[in-house]
């Protein structure tokens, strides 16, 4: 009984495959991934399983460095980092605060402020008298991970599906942010990546008419600094500590002063004259009974909050300008991340260089579905002319169909894997694919020419040992292909990565399952008869 | 049962000096074309918009005149304008400008537009970005070159047969690029990918032929002849699909596939000269004379 499946398991394990991957291709549960508010059907493209890349199914790529520069190795001297960016601050001329971040476990002062040369952060960093090692080019870890969440934030709510961002790093250690949507054309990313979410404080105030509202106490140009989103110490919410400048040209009130002046007019240390008072805009907006500041982003109120106390008396005095802190309290952490960004200049925390030193691709979707179908024909004709050499060297249909049909598994089986992968499919991809088609069927050559020389095989015995001498030659065929790809696998060379990661799986497969399978498939056609 | 034969070459006729003056003659002439085009360019090949910095866009035909008008859209003059009539587009390529890199690709696709022209896609690549591409992909075929080389020896463990394989490689590699000079085509990712995959196939007739001669019994040029009907089959084979893919993907206009085409094809012509003349006129003078000194 066992026998057989002894005899031919080399057969067995591709026929195996070839399921596996018809199943990883079409079985509703590999299915790609969705994207918020949106269905299975619509994330599938065509009948598999297969996720087709920027090449094929048409959108944009874009890879651009964000501008800065760091200080690497720096000597903080116990100093807190906020300090220690004050300082660095202080000494670039027209630089605000919030340009320049310090973030202690990298040891790491960068300026984000693209106006600053090289030479004047060195002078900077210089004068502030923070031992440093050296100044490269780009910014910290921090902020380009703060960079690539907010463009995936952006990226998601624009509900655009299937959208991607990384980091990648050149061979030169510069590193670059690589976005993809699909089906996006090149302005609309762009727009979307420079676009940046206009955050305010306006004030809602009791009327005898209802609520009334006082625009734009504060906007993004008033504050002096703003802090990272943080946890609140006490129950639930978040918060973002800010500082309201309180410089202004001659003769000008300070924003400080303007929004002390403010909420001192509206009346704040009355209405909150104990800490159980609460603003109730949240429960009727058109009928507040209390002054309330809103906070509200691109034009949408997202949270209401009262004052406390104390810090409404602070203001009613006019003493609170000088220090000019506060924290805008959102309910939830996500939400103060999102005002913590926007209230900082532009929506990323330094600039995206796409114009300068960006590299970007677009493609219409009509021409990624022209690619999708020309690749399609060039492979297939690819395969037809591997074919119509093989038969035309052997002429014999139990030497080259079988020949014919392993390669075709061995691209078949790679299909699978990028599906189960959701590895897109890119041209050269396809290229990938178009050479294992090529080295796959040298080396069953390479098999069906060793198997079949010096004479007819009749045992098994006989078989087996020229099977193994083949193999020898093509191990090493295939060690070479593989180490010569895998440069390709790593360094940042735009889709070439796909290309080799193919090509080695393919040769992997085909030494592993494909090739040996087709000398069984040989053995049985050229033994039994 | 073998209906097309490889043909049997008979190498007894020909001295070694005589087998290896050919494939050196290609190769010092495909160097001294390289070194004449890095004298004259300054660069070893010509370098594409990858390796260049610049901006392509494809601006599809809709049939009333599109050359003319691509002529009169942009301010700036297009390096080089091609025509692919089975897609029905037009590719339009600018080099990156000294003066201004910034902003190019979307001043020109906003010449495209207001001149009533339908881009179908954009590349943008800028200069600082293009040489460290550059530097990268030489850094990879280096890399690749030398790792093959290390296995090589690591396989055959004698001096002359692995010498023998990765000069071969070499002159695979050198050969179409000189062609590629000589053709006009440019030097791209696509190009590249190729080369490395030169690096895997070229390797693969060569070690056909040293396992043949080293490792098997029989007489030298029987194991010659052995290795042969296979190899040439199987370069034959692969050559094929190239071609095809080389030809197809040009009508279609589908740059990568068609540049990886063309080189493989060329390499691997490249590859049949060298594992068969060079290759086996070395591991002839080390068969016969080598092994005995």
């Amino acid at each position: 009984m066992l026998e057989p499946v002894k005899n031919n398991w080399r057969i067995l394990l591709l026929v195996v495959v070839v399921i596996g991957a018809t199943v990883a291709l079409f079985a509703p549960q590999f299915g790609p991934q969705t994207a918020p508010g949106e269905n299975a059907s619509e994330a599938q493209q065509g009948v598999t399983n297969l996720q087709y890349g920027l090449d094929l199914a048409g959108g944009t790529r874009v890879r651009a460095p964000l501008l800065g520069y760091t200080a690497t190795e720096v000597d903080f001297d116990g100093d807190q980092p906020d300090d220690v960016a004050r300082a660095v601050a202080d000494e670039l001329d027209g630089v605000s605060a919030r340009d320049v971040g310090a973030v202690a476990e990298e040891n790491a002062v960068e300026v984000t402020d693209a106006s600053v040369s090289e030479s004047e952060f060195r002078a900077a960093m210089d004068a502030s008298g923070y031992a440093y090692e050296d100044v490269r080019s780009g910014v910290t870890q921090e902020t380009r991970d703060v960079a690539q969440s907010i463009i995936t934030g952006k990226i998601n709510e624009a509900g655009l599906s299937g959208g991607s961002v990384q980091q990648v790093q050149s061979l030169t250690g510069e590193y670059f942010i690589l976005v993809e949507v699909p089906g996006e054309d090149r302005s609309d990313v762009i727009e979307l990546l420079e676009e940046r979410g206009t955050v305010q404080i306006d004030i809602a105030y009791p009327t005898e008419n209802g609520t009334a509202i006082q625009e734009e106490v504060l906007i993004q140009d008033h504050f002096e600094d703003i802090g990272t989103a943080a946890q609140s110490d006490q129950g639930t919410g978040a918060y973002v500590p800010v500082t309201v400048r309180n410089t202004a040209p001659e003769g000008e009130q300070s924003p400080a002063h303007g929004f002390q002046q403010a909420v001192a007019d509206r009346g704040f240390a009355e209405a909150y004259s104990s800490n159980q008072d609460r603003c109730d805009y949240g429960e009727n907006p058109d009928d507040v009974s209390k002054p309330c500041l809103l906070l509200t982003v691109d034009g949408e109120v997202v949270n209401s909050f009262g004052m406390d106390s104390d810090l409404a008396q602070s203001m009613a005095s006019g003493s609170w300008a000088t220090d000019g802190g506060f924290r805008l309290t959102t309910s939830e952490f996500s939400q103060a991340q999102t005002i913590s960004i926007n209230l900082r200049a532009g929506a990323l925390p330094a600039e995206l260089d796409i114009s300068g030193q960006g590299t970007s691709r677009s493609i219409s979707a009509t021409q990624g579905e022209n690619y999708k179908n020309y690749s399609l024909v060039t492979g297939l004709l690819a395969v037809f002319a591997v074919a119509g050499m093989v038969f035309l060297r052997y002429r014999e249909p139990a030497v080259a169909l079988p020949m014919i049909v392993t390669a075709l598994a061995e691209v078949y089986a790679l299909l699978g894997i990028a599906a189960l992968l959701s590895y897109p499919l890119e041209l050269a991809v396809i290229a990938g694919f178009i050479a294992v088609v090529g080295t796959g069927v040298d080396d069953l050559v390479i098999i069906a020419d060793e198997v079949m020389s010096e004479g007819e095989v009749n045992s098994r015995k006989v078989f087996n040992s020229r099977f193994r001498r083949a193999f020898w030659v093509i191990g090493a065929a295939a060690a070479t292909t593989i180490i010569a790809m895998s440069p390709l696998m790593v360094l940042s060379l735009g889709d070439l990565s796909g290309f080799a990661i193919f090509t080695i799986l393919g040769v992997l497969i085909g030494v592993l399952i494909t090739r040996p399978a087709y000398g069984d498939i040989l053995r049985r056609l050229l033994t039994i008869r | 049962m073998i209906a097309t034969e490889v043909p049997e070459v008979n190498y007894t006729e020909y001295s070694n000096r005589q087998l290896v003056a050919i494939p050196l003659a290609v190769l010092v002439l495909a160097l001294a074309i390289i070194g004449g085009w890095y004298l004259v360019t300054g660069a070893p090949a010509n370098l594409g918009l990858e390796f260049t910095g610049g901006v392509e866009l494809r601006i599809a035909d809709d049939g009333d005149d599109v050359e003319q008008q691509i002529e009169t859209a942009f301010d700036r003059q297009p390096d080089s304008v091609r025509s692919i009539p089975a897609d029905d587009v037009y590719v339009v390529t600018f080099r990156a400008a000294d003066e201004d890199p910034e902003g190019l690709a979307n001043d020109l696709s906003a010449q495209a537009d207001e001149a009533g022209l339908s881009t179908n896609a954009i590349d943008q690549v800028s200069p600082s970005f293009a040489s460290d591409t550059a530097r990268t992909a030489i850094f990879g075929v280096a890399l690749a070159f030398l790792g093959m080389s290390v296995l090589v020896f690591a396989l055959f463990r004698t001096f002359v047969p692995s010498i023998a394989v990765v000069a071969s490689a070499f002159s695979d590699l050198v050969v179409p690029v000189a062609v590629m000079n000589l053709l006009g085509i440019q030097m791209t990712l696509g190009t590249i990918a190729a080369l490395l995959m030169i690096i895997g196939y070229s390797v693969d007739s060569d070690i056909l032929l040293n396992n043949s001669v080293l490792r098997r019994t029989g007489e030298f040029y029987e194991s010659v002849h052995r290795a042969m009907r296979t190899g040439v089959t199987m370069t034959l084979t692969s050559m094929a699909a190239m071609i095809v893919m080389a030809i197809v993907a040009s009508l279609f206009g589908v740059d990568l596939l068609r540049n990886i085409g063309i080189i493989l094809s060329v390499g691997l012509c490249a590859d049949l000269m060298n594992t068969y003349l060079l290759n086996v006129s070395l591991l002839r003078w080390y068969k016969f004379e080598g092994v005995k000194r």
